[in-house]
């Protein structure tokens, strides 16, 4: 980082605040302080709920894994835009009429007491364990990319987020979400033209596509049905489609950004908006790490891209002939390359063979030297950050950086904005205090968030501490979206389901995605389908009678 | 707490209906994937 760099990340931090502190004066009911008064633009929230579900590693480890494993994981977000026309249809105006702060709040309308708690806890324990990570994640990887403590940049970036969302509540974090994708965009489009810029002369655009192409670098669509095959049509249409369901549905994360709409129909188009430019914005973050890939064809990468990593296998034995190899195993693949390129110019048969095996022996050292470092090693987080350090100009150094900040408070502000907003509404204002004035429960609102916020970054604090735990977080938290699409999903659609049945079903369909989880291969994506289909069955034996209806 | 206010379910801005829309959305996931099947099938 240059002087330069710092000062476009500075600007750009301290403008997302005094924006976001701008925008949410006037926040002094709970109705504004949570709901903005209900009066939100269509891509106001359309761009904050696109900012809420990109995170920071998100940003990052999408290039690394086209990088290493291609564009496949595009295919993950083909049931975005089926969810997105089935949400619109059925659970925005639903909740919009329904008057509730919280998804939660509906259930209690639409069943008992105690189905609004369960959910409620399930959303609060999900979201809990996964606000640390959205923060700590980051953290870690610019801290060793830039050697600071990782401690000031949880610090930084959590502090940031707990003022302006203390303060303007949720005005303040959408207007901020708006402002912080554009950073990204931004980010983006400077990140794939100077991908494309600083290719080798000899070297076009075609050329590159070329040769990613035939390193399955483009390997977008996958007909393939394997349920054990995470990313290919059918899982993303399918299994995705779930996840989508109840991320976008059930999760006050997201469900928060669309109660602020003005109309129901501005709540829809936001939604929509997010159907049309998602596969498009990841399918773009995803090229990106495919010419990343090609850059790093005719620019030696380094053996290991996480920066310590290299002096960790240095301990152990045989790093020498292992830098040897690689060296060699480069310097081959870089000229199957250009052999691949002209073959193509010529129009004569190309060597693609001899250049799938130069790749092949190209891989094979980088795992050699990363069983060095340890079991499993991996370093796909940390490619996009050494393409970005060491060859972009300064100012675009600091622009990506200020992108992934943006991406990362992006995310923390509305986990915190919804965590608090569960925790009063559903929890404070529904069991422990009933009835209280309006400026009672906006400073609830705002101690809950600060609370929120406090908590998120002490976890990050201490998350270095709990490696093991902390990848165990992030698989839990896939766990329980399943139970709670097909909770709403009784709600929705089956009418003669009692209280007794949904909870009933919550705990069954739980214990169904945990059986899966533990005992059988199956993909994660197809937790959600599992979960959903026996809350339902299960719901769906506890009905009235069709008379008393 | 604020008391709020029921909101209607307006027509959409576009297309006049909103079946339309969703259809539209749909053909355009549709449209994708086969864009992004020629786009992988004409590099590898």
């Amino acid at each position: 980082m240059r002087p330069l760099d710092w000062v476009v990340l500075a600007v750009s931090l301290v403008g997302i605040v005094a924006y976001g502190l701008y925008k949410g004066r006037g926040s002094n009911t709970v109705n504004r302080y949570l709901l903005a008064g209900k009066t939100m633009p269509w891509y106001a929230m359309g761009l904050s709920i696109m900012a809420t579900q990109a995170s920071a590693i998100t940003f990052i480890s999408t290039t690394g894994q086209a990088y290493v494993d291609g564009m496949r994981f595009v295919q993950f977000y083909f049931g975005l835009p089926v969810a997105m026309v089935i949400l619109s249809a059925t659970a925005v105006p639903i909740f919009h009429r329904a008057n509730v702060y919280t998804a939660y709040e509906y259930l209690e309308q639409r069943f008992d007491a105690k189905t609004r708690a369960l959910a409620s806890v399930i959303f609060l324990v999900q979201r809990g364990l996964g606000v640390g990570l959205v923060l700590y994640a980051p953290a870690i990887v610019l801290a060793v990319i830039f050697g600071w403590p990782d401690r000031v940049t949880t610090l930084l970036m959590g502090g940031l987020v707990i003022l302006y969302t203390v303060l303007g509540g949720i005005q303040a974090v959408t207007w901020t979400d708006v402002q912080q994708m554009l950073i990204i965009f931004l980010g983006l489009f400077v990140a794939v033209i100077m991908v494309v810029v600083l290719l080798p002369s000899n070297v076009s655009l075609g050329d590159a596509m070329y040769v990613a192409g035939q390193a399955g670098r483009l390997n977008a669509v996958d007909l393939t049905f394997d349920l054990k095959n995470r990313y290919n049509v059918w899982s993303g249409l399918i299994g995705a489609l779930f996840l989508f369901l109840s991320y976008f549905g059930c999760d006050q994360s997201q469900v928060q950004r669309y109660l602020t709409g003005r109309s129901i129909a501005q709540s829809k188009l936001s939604l929509l908006f997010n159907a049309m430019a998602k596969i498009p914005m990841q399918f773009f973050i995803l090229f990106v790490g495919a010419m990343v890939f090609v850059f790093f064809t005719f620019e030696r990468p380094p053996l290991l891209f996480k920066p310590d990593a290299i002096e960790q296998a240095r301990r152990g034995p045989g790093l020498a002939a292992i830098e040897r190899h690689y060296d060699d195993a480069f310097a081959r693949r870089r000229q199957a390359a250009l052999d691949l390129i002209a073959a193509r110019r010529e129009e004569r048969p190309a060597p693609v063979e001899s250049y799938r095996a130069a790749q092949r022996d190209f891989d094979a050292a980088r795992r050699e030297a990363g069983a060095l470092v340890e079991k499993g090693f991996n370093d796909t987080n940390y490619i996009f950050l050494e393409f970005v350090t060491h060859y972009l100009p300064t100012g675009v150094v600091g622009l990506i950086i200020a992108a992934i900040f943006a991406a990362a408070m992006s995310t923390i502000s509305a986990e915190i904005n919804s965590l608090a907003t569960v925790s009063v509404i559903d929890i404070y204002r529904r069991h422990v205090r009933r009835q209280a004035t309006d400026a009672h429960y906006l400073k609830a609102s705002r101690l809950a968030t600060a609370f929120w916020g406090a908590y998120a970054v002490l976890f990050a604090e201490y998350g270095r501490n709990l490696g093991s735990l902390i990848e165990a977080v992030n698989v839990v938290g896939s766990l329980f979206y399943g139970s709670l699409v097909g909770v709403f999903a009784l709600a929705f659609f089956f009418p003669r389901v009692t209280g007794t049945g949904a909870f009933l079903g919550m705990l069954a369909g739980e214990a169904a995605i945990f059986a899966a989880w533990q005992f059988t291969d199956i993909s994660y994506l197809w937790y959600n389908l599992i979960g959903c289909l026996v809350v339902i069955g299960v719901g769906f034996v506890f009905q009235r009678p069709a008379a008393t209806t | 707490m604020t008391p709020r206010e029921q909101m209607p379910d307006d027509p959409p801005p576009f297309l006049g209906a909103w079946r339309r829309v969703y259809l539209v959305v749909l053909f355009y996931l549709g449209a994708l994937i086969v864009l992004f099947y020629i786009f992988m099938r004409l590099f590898s």
